[in-house]
């Protein structure tokens, strides 16, 4: 089931530190396709890539948490800090006609936020990319079975490694 | 922006290509904005398309697809002030709740709108969307559908393991 208007979201994150090269990467398409993959090396842990087929419910609601962020029409990332060799993230959505590709460092939190050139349109940022993995997690956690605290565990060490 | 698909890898058939091809099927005339539209510096490790495993599907033609353990529903238009309790009291009335996502929005605190829930068998999870579908929880009427569907038909599909 496809969506009458253009969709396409994708977000990435990097990280190296003491357990490596680490990623999360999820990605949905117009016709619900969603695929999810994560890597680290904490405790020799091995890759998961799933992919399932989202309901066009889930697409119109991952269009109204975009939409009502406002990030595509109010937001650039113009002043955000760029990405590092300590991390990166980088979001790309298309809705319709706007078309955005935001990269980034990695943000532990608000302090990060707040230190930077632009912290209202950042802010928008950090928590739309809360938002969204907090739906991706439950999505691929419920649908594989897949521990929440497992999925998890990988933001943990983007933050406090 | 190009997202470099190493199209050596690609197993021929036209789904590998999917995996970032797609996104130039889209309508050509957009408003860019953003860093991200540079040249990538650097490369990254590009997975190709069957290595994602998913979750086998019993036929080919659309419809409602399983997860792992039972049946999920995907429900929005949740009240941002309402319960788990709630929506259990509503949802219990159908079969035995296996598991319930109500996720909160990060930022206020409130809910964000939409759940996921799980039903052992695809007869209550059904029951449960024709009961409840259109309902009211709080004054604000919900809206519930399966979550998950499945995907196109088999000659375009590589990889599927029960995971």
């Amino acid at each position: 089931m496809a969506l009458a208007r253009d969709f396409y979201w994708r977000y990435y994150v990097r990280h190296k530190g003491k357990f490596g090269h680490e990623f999360l990467e999820f990605k949905f398409w117009p016709d619900g396709k969603l695929r999810y993959a994560n890597n680290s090396n904490y405790k020799n842990e091995v890759m998961i890539r799933k992919e399932a087929y989202t309901h066009k419910s889930v697409m119109e609601e991952l269009t109204r948490i975009t939409d009502d962020s406002e990030i595509t029409t109010k937001e650039d990332d113009a002043l955000w800090p760029p990405p590092d060799r300590v991390g990166q993230q980088e979001l790309e959505i298309v809705i319709g006609d706007e078309h955005i590709s935001f990269t980034t460092s990695k943000i532990g939190s608000l302090i990060d936020v707040n230190k930077s050139k632009d912290p209202e349109g950042l802010q928008v940022f950090y928590y739309l990319v809360q938002d969204l993995k907090c739906l991706v997690f439950s999505l691929i956690g419920l649908h594989f079975n897949i521990r929440q605290s497992k999925l998890y565990v990988f933001e943990a060490i983007f933050i406090f490694n | 922006m190009v997202d470099v698909l190493d199209l050596h890898e690609a197993e021929g058939g036209d789904f590998a290509m999917d995996e970032d091809m797609e996104i130039h099927k889209l309508k050509p005339k957009k408003k860019r904005k953003g860093r991200g539209f540079g040249p990538k510096e650097g490369s990254r490790a590009r997975l190709s398309a069957r290595d994602y495993d998913s979750v086998e599907q019993d036929g080919d033609g659309p419809g409602p697809q399983c997860s792992v353990e039972g049946w999920i529903l995907f429900v929005t238009g949740v009240h941002n002030e309402a319960t788990e309790e709630d929506i259990i009291d509503k949802f219990a009335d159908y079969g035995e709740i296996k598991n319930i996502h109500l996720n909160l929005d990060r930022r206020t605190g409130y809910l964000k709108g939409y759940a996921l829930l799980e039903y052992a068998t695809h007869k209550e999870a059904r029951a449960a969307m024709e009961g409840l579908n259109g309902q009211d929880v709080m004054g604000q009427r919900i809206s519930v559908d399966w979550c998950f569907v499945r995907g196109p038909p088999k000659e375009k599909r590589r990889g599927g393991r029960r995971h």
